[in-house]
């Protein structure tokens, strides 16, 4: 695993939200550096920016200052064409209220990445099926999101996240809406994602959750206050 | 993918049952008559399209000034036939007669015709109607021959070949069928038969033709070898007016002056100009109207699908953010929506043909024409249906696409923020236009009903009702010689109050005569309209006399020595005392009769009230052939007609007794009005429905999207009255800026639409007032079904409810 590989750099990353007349700084200088094959949590209070971070991280926002660069490319001001054209390519996402698309079935929702790509149809089923099995729901392929309980759909939205092979995998607070056992699973799936050499920055609330990674970023007040090396996962990884 | 949006399409449509239902049926409504209009307007466009030369024909038409009056006529003289031949640059003239209505006889079958042309041979040349059986180019050639069409051919025989040979009689005279043509309905001719001249127009010799330019009796067509001779043909007959015609009215001391103008064969239709006609000719203004019509419909429709769908878009919004986060763009978002909208389009377009094709058939008796679903297959009709597809599908469906595919999934796919659905104020604007056309039409549909009305209701100077017109066959001079006796024993009969015949009757076109009347001392020549009637017409008519009296069988001189002018011949003439004054008809025959005017009546309408009353004489024919009228009792009016009737056939064996009552005869002048506020006004009740299609869709959901603040509302102690009000209240503030918005445009409509009449009802207020109560009304009732169930729904659930 070579640790030096920048997947993701940002410098006096900002964010302005400007709303009729209010003018809310959600994010207010970020450097912050992701290396390949890392595991990054993302922890503060509600409000200081966290979701506003992922998104720009993830591409599905633009910044309003400060430069951001993905796989080396400055891509700070890039059109939306071709924002979407990387997005597909490289990213997946997983919200905390699952995000799939009601009126498509879970082995639809989970094969719309690979239409976006151009994929064919057999090599979608190929992989849809492979994912849904890691994700174990392969036996609910043909149900509707509402007719899943929020485990079996947070599970089909990181198979939905997984199945395109992106580099980097964005979660933001994956866990929030589950009861501790699905919160547990869900984070083993991560982990497991992350194990194989996926790169993975995870929004938390949950200090348990955090143990999963291998660094902490503290934010508060759209700023980066502290970054802990995660000493435990590393001495688990040595071991 | 196409599968994945097309999935996603259906299941949406499935899903919101009511919204779907609300847009196809809107739009199948909008497409259904948007087709049917264009039938009509494809099918009045295209008048004689179907004869092969149709571009290469053209009609003479006669300007003819006399005395200063200009009138402008279909019908051309006798001679022009012998002279246009003459020209250079033609390929064949052809002149056609209109025989009057005849009854045929086939053995004992008769049946009564009033479209039988007289021509020869060379009429089939200009105009290539298709031959069932016989030979088209010799079918004229003998004479005593008549050509059928289909029609008639299968009235008597069943079937067209059964009838070649056949025998027919009529007009004292046989004539046998030579062949058998297509109708072909598509034209200002529509002959059930032409009969060959060689029977009926006498040879005349070139010194007798050469006096007929007065006699205006003859339709003249030119066939043209190719279409651009057309300016070669006008220069040719100027140089006649002035060569031969101008010399031959100054020989005769006419003041007047006589031009002959092109015409070509497909203007006709449309051409109201001139007097005569074969046929009535179509309303330009009418095409132009239900083609607005018809584009009025679809927008209606089409504003629906983006009213709902932008409403709605708030739902569609997470679906937008997720398909962005795993990596649609903004291009493959916009076809999504742009198919879904084509879909919706094409589901439409289906459930359309549909409606059609169970419509036709109302549609035909409406419109008097004769579509069917063949027409279907047209590849103009598959035009129109792409062009419809596209421009309800992709215009309509733009609008929703562009704004559902700007969502940012940063926006869309937090939990705790819902996107805005839209502009509110656009969608409200597009319901005021909706609600803007609506009222137009309704006020439109008023105004054409009010002005029926009126002009049903207004005096037309004599009294229509109760008048029972028999016809009496002309050519029957026994007939006419027995009416007194016929008149004597149908007194008889309580019932009758009084008899009378006359040759004309009101609604008729009637004849033109030329008269010499008294001016300052000196005798000058005059055209004047008259009306040959007898003793008793003006009392049976209720005719009201200004001055003088009527004809009175105590003064012999009347007969030939007697003539009855309106007022407003009295006016025209200058009279201030016309009891008196001389006058003599300007009719070669009867040079040298001196008469004079024993009678004024007050104006009566002799045609619809399009018209102003023109200057009348009335001059005294007591057995002029035409009509027997018939005032009768209102009481067993039915047995008052079968004593006529039983009467009638005791005298006349030979005809079957034809009759009809002056009141609807008259009013027949209406029809095209009549149609037009039958067309209009369920026009009118179809743009009122689907813009509350529409209303309702977004009632339904501003109660959805309110229903948190309605549950708070209640919980604070609002009365559903008060709700009700609340959710009413924004929707019927557009339909009264819309009421403001309509009113004048359709004021200075129809106001426009009633100068066609010289005799209109006023554009008063109440119309307005009318129109608006009725669709804040109706907008209302859609509206508080909506309302009243989002006010009545518990207010705990409804908080709930996030
Ligand atoms: N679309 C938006 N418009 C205006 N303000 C926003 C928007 N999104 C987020 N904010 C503001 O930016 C700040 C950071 O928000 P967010 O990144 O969602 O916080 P977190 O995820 O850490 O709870 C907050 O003050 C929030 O109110
Ligand atoms: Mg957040």
């Amino acid at each position: 695993m070579n640790k030096e590989e920048l997947i993701i750099e940002t410098r006096q990353l900002e964010k302005k939200y400007v709303t009729d007349t209010v003018e809310t700084t959600a994010l207010a200088g970020v450097d912050l550096r992701i290396n390949r094959g890392e595991f990054v949590a993302i922890m503060g209070p509600s409000g200081c920016g966290k979701s506003t971070l992922l998104n720009i991280l993830g591409l599905l926002d633009s910044p309003s200052g400060g430069s951001l660069k993905f796989l080396g490319q400055e891509i700070g001001n890039s059109s939306e064409r071709q924002r979407a054209k990387l997005r597909k390519q490289n990213l997946g996402f997983v919200f905390q209220s699952f995000n799939l698309i009601d009126e498509l079935t879970v082995e639809e929702n989970i094969g719309l990445p690979l239409a976006y790509l151009g994929v064919s149809k057999a090599e979608t089923e190929r992989r849809v099926q492979e994912a849904m099995e890691r994700m174990g729901i392969a036996h609910r392929r043909s149900h509707f999101p509402q007719q899943l309980s929020g485990g079996q759909q947070q599970r089909a939205a990181i198979a939905r996240a997984v199945v395109s092979d992106p580099k980097l995998i964005l979660a933001d607070e994956p866990t929030g809406n589950l009861d501790s056992v699905h919160g547990r699973e869900v984070m083993a799936l991560l982990s497991e994602l992350n194990e194989r050499g996926t790169t993975v920055v995870m929004v938390t609330h949950s200090p348990s959750d955090a143990e999963y990674a291998h660094r902490i970023v503290n934010l508060f007040d759209g700023q980066i206050v502290t970054e802990n090396i995660n000493s435990r996962k590393h001495a688990a990884e040595l071991l | 993918m196409l599968q994945n949006y097309f999935k996603i399409a259906i299941r949406n449509l499935v899903r919101n049952k009511v919204y779907s239902a609300i847009n196809i049926a809107g739009l199948a409504l909008g497409v259904a008559s948007c087709i049917l209009i264009f039938l009509y307007v494809q099918d009045e466009l295209s008048y004689e399209s179907n004869f092969s030369k149709a571009d290469r024909i053209v009609r003479v038409v006669g300007e003819v000034n006399f005395e200063g009056q200009q009138d402008n006529f279909a019908v051309t003289p006798l001679p022009l036939e012998n002279e246009v031949r003459k020209f250079a640059g033609i390929q064949t003239v052809t002149q056609l007669s209109k025989l009057n209505k005849q009854t045929i006889w086939y053995n004992n079958q008769a049946f009564s015709e009033d479209n039988l042309l007289i021509a020869d041979s060379s009429f089939f040349t200009v105009f290539d109607y298709k031959f069932i059986v016989g030979d088209p180019a010799t079918a004229l050639d003998a004479p005593n021959t008549i050509a059928l069409s289909e029609e008639l051919a299968i009235k008597f025989f069943g079937n067209a070949e059964q009838a070649l040979g056949k025998v027919l009689k009529f007009s004292n005279d046989s004539y046998k069928v030579t062949g058998v043509f297509r109708n072909e309905k598509h034209s200002h001719l529509d002959p059930s038969g032409l009969v060959s001249n060689m029977s009926v127009r006498n040879r005349l010799s070139p010194v007798e033709l050469k006096n007929l330019w007065f006699n205006l009796n003859y339709y003249t067509y030119i066939l043209l070898p190719g279409e651009a001779q057309k300016s070669g043909i006008q220069q040719q007959l100027d140089n006649l007016t002035t060569k031969t015609i101008n010399p031959w009215l100054k020989e005769n001391r006419l003041n007047a002056q006589m031009r002959f103008l092109v015409q070509p064969l497909k203007d006709i239709h449309f051409d109201s100009r001139y007097a005569h006609g074969l046929a009535p000719t179509g309303n330009m203004a009418y095409v132009y109207i239900f083609s607005a019509v018809a584009v009025f419909l679809l927008l209606i429709a089409s504003i629906n699908y983006m009213n709902l769908a932008t409403a709605r878009s708030a739902k569609r919004a997470k679906e937008v953010g997720l398909r962005k986060v795993v990596g649609a763009d903004r291009t493959q978002l916009v076809s999504q929506f742009l198919g879904e909208s084509l879909l919706l389009t094409i589901l439409a377009m289906l459930l359309a043909l549909a409606l059609v094709e169970v419509l036709l058939p109302s549609f035909n008796t409406l419109t008097g024409k004769y579509f069917t679903s063949g027409l279907f297959l047209q590849w103009e009709f598959m035009l129109l249906l792409l062009a419809i597809i596209l421009l309800v599908g992709v215009v309509a469906g733009s609008y929703p696409a562009f704004f559902l595919s700007r969502f940012k999934p940063a926006d869309v796919l937090k939990s705790d923020k819902m996107p805005r659905s839209g502009s509110a104020i656009l969608r409200q604007a597009l319901v005021v236009v909706q609600f803007s056309i609506s009222l137009i039409m309704i006020i439109g549909t008023i105004v054409v009903f009010a002005q029926m009305r009126f002009l049903k209701n207004s005096d037309l100077g004599f009294k229509k009702e109760q008048i029972l017109v028999i016809d009496v066959p002309y050519g029957d001079s026994t007939l006419v010689k027995r009416l007194p006796v016929i008149k004597q024993k149908l007194l008889q009969n309580p019932n009758v109050v009084q008899l009378s015949n006359s040759h004309s009757i009101p609604s008729e076109s009637l004849n033109r005569t030329l008269m010499l009347v008294e001016q300052d001392g000196k005798m000058v020549e005059k055209t004047i309209d008259i009306m040959a009637v007898d003793y008793d017409f003006i009392p049976l008519m209720g005719i009201e006399m200004q001055a003088g009296r009527n004809f009175s069988k105590d003064f012999k001189s009347d007969v030939d020595g007697g003539f009855i002018i309106n007022e407003a011949a009295a006016k025209w003439l200058g009279w201030k005392d016309p009891i008196g004054k001389k006058v003599n008809t300007g009719d070669t025959t009867l040079v040298g009769r001196n008469a004079k005017i024993i009678g004024v009546v007050k104006d009566f309408h002799v045609q619809s009230l399009h018209s102003e009353v023109k200057p009348l004489a009335l001059e005294l024919r007591p057995e002029s052939p035409g009509y027997l009228l018939a005032r009768i009792a209102p009481e067993n009016q039915e047995a008052t007609i079968r004593f006529v009737e039983e009467q009638w056939k005791q005298f006349d064996q030979k005809h079957p007794m034809e009759y009809f009552f002056m009141d609807e005869f008259f009013d027949r002048q209406y029809k095209a009005e009549e149609k037009m506020l039958t067309v209009f006004g369920y026009f009118a009740g179809l743009t009122i429905l689907i813009a509350c299609l529409g209303l309702f869709g977004l009632a339904s959901f501003t109660a959805e999207q309110r229903t948190k603040e309605i549950g708070i509302r209640k919980v604070l102690g609002s009365s559903t009255g008060n709700i009700v009000l609340l959710l009413s209240k924004d929707f019927a503030i557009l339909v009264v800026i819309a009421i403001i918005l309509a009113s004048p445009v359709a004021w200075y409509g129809m106001n426009k639409w009633l100068q066609d009449f010289a005799y209109r009802t006023d554009l008063s207020w109440w119309i307005f007032a009318l129109a608006g109560t009725a669709a804040l009304i109706i907008a209302l009732l859609t509206v508080s079904f909506q309302a009243v169930k989002a006010a009545t729904t518990d207010p705990v659930k409804a908080i709930r409810t996030e």
